[in-house]
């Protein structure tokens, strides 16, 4: 058996230049193929009008600064604002198909760093796509991605407006809170294992600027895997419930048995079925009021506490 | 072989129930956050944080803990003794992977139209483990077919037959995964990684109860099992019905795999280690060596999953990586001890 495998190795090798030569002539293929389109290549920095978005929040981006038109391949993932679906998919946000996205013929490629296969957005470069990518670690990541996309689509007043809109939507709820006691906070994005935002996480400044503590914020990672017990001891006034498709009524039962956190004896469980308040965009502004809305609700006297648990966080849509 | 006397037999299961107790006791007084013993017993029916970290949420995980590495390991000493093969266990041999795939399909195709909490504990209960159940036995009865050359069960054929099922389940999980929504997506990653969470009394209460039936269903099994170690010829000669031997301890040890899987997922290793382990200090009467696993297995995991919780409290790790971490390289000295073995003995090769 050993002998057998020798030889079927040592055939390997010999054959390796073979596959070699056949992968660089595979390129070299792609490579002539996509200099005879004259958009990608030689139009250099004139102003895109084919891009694709490697992210949901990238896309959200460009819809909120009055470019969505200007889209011509999303993510699976992006399926917001509606008209985002209707574009065509170019794989999902991890793993995004480069077949897909050249066939598209794209002048811009915008992605982020965080999640999407960087060894592809690389290969997309090389194959001579010009390719954005834009880091959305933390709020002021989010803002300064937002001035940058605004940038490459020669949208620079679109940008500092959606950015100055972002600020005064923080500020604002920063006034509104001004004075009142941090609560405890736990946001849940899975259950089994359970899975919480934690440090680092653009979320957890989210929380904290909307007046809560974030009990998972302990830990170092920015999506901690936590202990149930670790819930019970740290007694979160809230709980929140992401991106897990639950509704209210089932969250709630899942904690019921917990009754001496005090966020299950006051029935302060909220659930947004949704990922959308999870994502680094242009809504960081909404989220964060919609959270200070949950966290702080006697800071807001006309807020319509059942209307936002209802439709999660599009309930203040512009 | 020699006589097994019920001195020894209460000896050994007696001693090592004693440690179980013990390490059921310490792992749940041990964990990320400290509690005040007194106030939790004082306040056992009210709503008291240190109450509800103990009996809620650290006590149920502690049993499942118990259950699912005791029912490992049994499994372990067994399918080592029907197949012969010192390297085989649910998880290597693939059976794992096929209950995994079983319950992910169970999942899917379960008639959750407005998936409440109920349904989704009863599901949890019955349906699930069932579907865990079919898949585990398919595997085995699969595996068992492919590593079969000339009518005898070849080892590496075995192992081989393992390897490329168990690739095969994870690759059809993962194709799953991508075409289920986003949601289930999350959810179903769950399979993969061996887990051990806090789960509700009346789940841990059924897994014990489909556990310990396909124990006592195996363990009726052990004369023969003694016997089928010494080749099946001579075991049939020896009066044993060693394809109805085969068949039952297959479905027994499918039941405990498919009720284990799908409350933890697939953790690997425990049933490698701990049978080892036990053969060498309880010898290899399975008489006594499998109560004796099982109620290892329970320590072994029991404290795996303790580390699991505490090591980087507050954030936890999940337990299959625990077990992995010490089965990995045991699963490599096993394999050394083969080879020094067979170099020892066949000084012809």
């Amino acid at each position: 058996m050993l002998l057998e495998d020798t030889f079927k190795m040592r055939s390997f090798k010999r054959s390796l230049p073979v596959y070699f030569f056949l992968s660089l002539l595979a390129q070299w293929f792609i490579h002539e193929g996509l200099a005879k389109e004259p958009s990608a290549v030689t139009a250099g920095m004139a102003v895109p009008k084919r891009i694709v978005s490697l992210a949901p929040s990238v896309t959200e981006t460009l819809f909120a600064l009055g470019a969505g038109n200007r889209l011509v391949g999303v993510t699976t993932y992006c399926d917001y604002p509606p008209p985002a679906q209707k574009i065509p998919k170019i794989g999902d946000f991890v793993n995004p198909s480069i077949e897909a996205v050249l066939a598209q013929q794209p002048d811009l490629v915008i992605g982020v760093p965080e999640g999407t296969d960087q060894e592809k957005v690389r290969l997309m470069e090389r194959l001579g796509l010009r390719v954005l990518v834009v880091s959305v670690s933390g709020l002021s990541g989010i803002l300064s991605s937002i001035k940058l996309i605004a940038g490459a689509l020669g949208k620079e007043e679109a940008g500092e407006k959606l950015v100055l809109k972002i600020q005064t939507q923080m500020n604002h709820v920063r006034k509104r809170i001004e004075g009142a006691r941090r609560r405890r906070v736990l946001m849940v994005v899975g259950f089994r294992p359970l899975v919480a935002v934690g440090k680092g996480n653009f979320i957890d400044e989210l929380i904290t600027l909307a007046g809560g503590e974030n009990i998972a914020a302990a830990a170092p990672q920015p999506w901690p895997h936590l202990p149930v017990e670790y819930v019970v001891a740290k007694a979160p006034q809230i709980i929140i419930e992401a991106g897990m498709g639950s509704e209210r009524e089932e969250s709630r039962k899942r904690w019921a048995d917990l009754k001496s956190i005090p966020a299950v004896k006051e029935g302060s469980i909220y659930s947004y079925p949704s990922d959308k308040i999870l994502r680094p965009g242009p809504r960081a502004g909404e989220a964060l009021e919609e959270l200070a809305r949950l966290i702080h609700p006697e800071c807001f006297p006309h807020s319509n506490r059942k209307h936002i648990e209802e439709s999660g966080c599009e309930s203040s849509k512009p | 072989m020699k006589v097994l006397s019920r001195k020894k037999m209460i000896q050994v299961n007696g001693g090592l129930l004693i440690l179980l107790a013990l390490s059921v006791i310490g792992c749940t007084l041990l964990g990320p956050v400290p509690v005040n013993l007194s106030q939790a017993l004082e306040n056992f029916f009210s709503a008291d944080p240190n109450a509800e970290i103990l009996f809620r949420a650290r006590l149920p995980r502690v049993l499942l803990g118990v259950a699912v590495g005791g029912g490992l390991a049994s499994c372990g000493v067994v399918l080592q003794a029907l197949l012969r093969n010192p390297l085989a266990c649910p998880h290597i041999l693939g059976v794992s992977g096929g209950a995994s795939l079983g319950g992910i399909l169970g999942l899917i195709l379960f008639p959750v139209g407005s998936s409440t909490g109920d349904q989704l504990l009863v599901a949890e209960i019955s349906w699930v483990p069932l579907t865990s159940f079919a898949g585990a036995l398919l595997s085995m009865i699969l595996i068992y077919r492919f590593s079969q050359v000339h009518g005898r069960i070849h080892p590496y054929q075995l192992l081989l037959a393992g390897v490329i099922f168990n690739a095969f389940v994870g690759a059809i999980i993962m194709f799953l995964n991508s075409i289920v929504d986003f949601y289930q997506a999350q959810a179903l990653l769950f399979w993969l990684v061996g887990n051990l969470s806090t789960r509700a009394y009346l789940t841990v209460g059924f897994i014990w109860v489909y556990v310990l039936l396909g124990l006592f269903w195996l363990w009726s099994h052990c004369l023969s099992l003694n016997l089928l170690t010494l080749g099946e010829e001579g075991a049939m000669q020896l009066g044993v019905e060693a394809g109805v031997t085969q068949r039952q301890i297959f479905v027994a040890s499918s039941l405990m795999v498919g009720a284990m899987v799908s409350v933890s997922g697939m953790i690997g290793f425990v049933g490698l280690i701990v049978p080892h382990v036990m053969r060498v200090i309880v010898g290899s009467d399975h008489r006594l060596l499998l109560p004796a696993s099982f109620l290892a297995g329970g320590i072994f995991l029991t404290w795996a999953d303790t580390f699991a919780r505490t090591l980087f409290a507050p954030a936890e790790l999940p337990v299959g990586v625990v077990t992995a971490f010490f089965g990995g390289p045991f699963f490599f000295f096993l394999l050394y001890r083969e080879q020094r073995k067979r170099l020892f003995y066949e000084p012809s090769r």
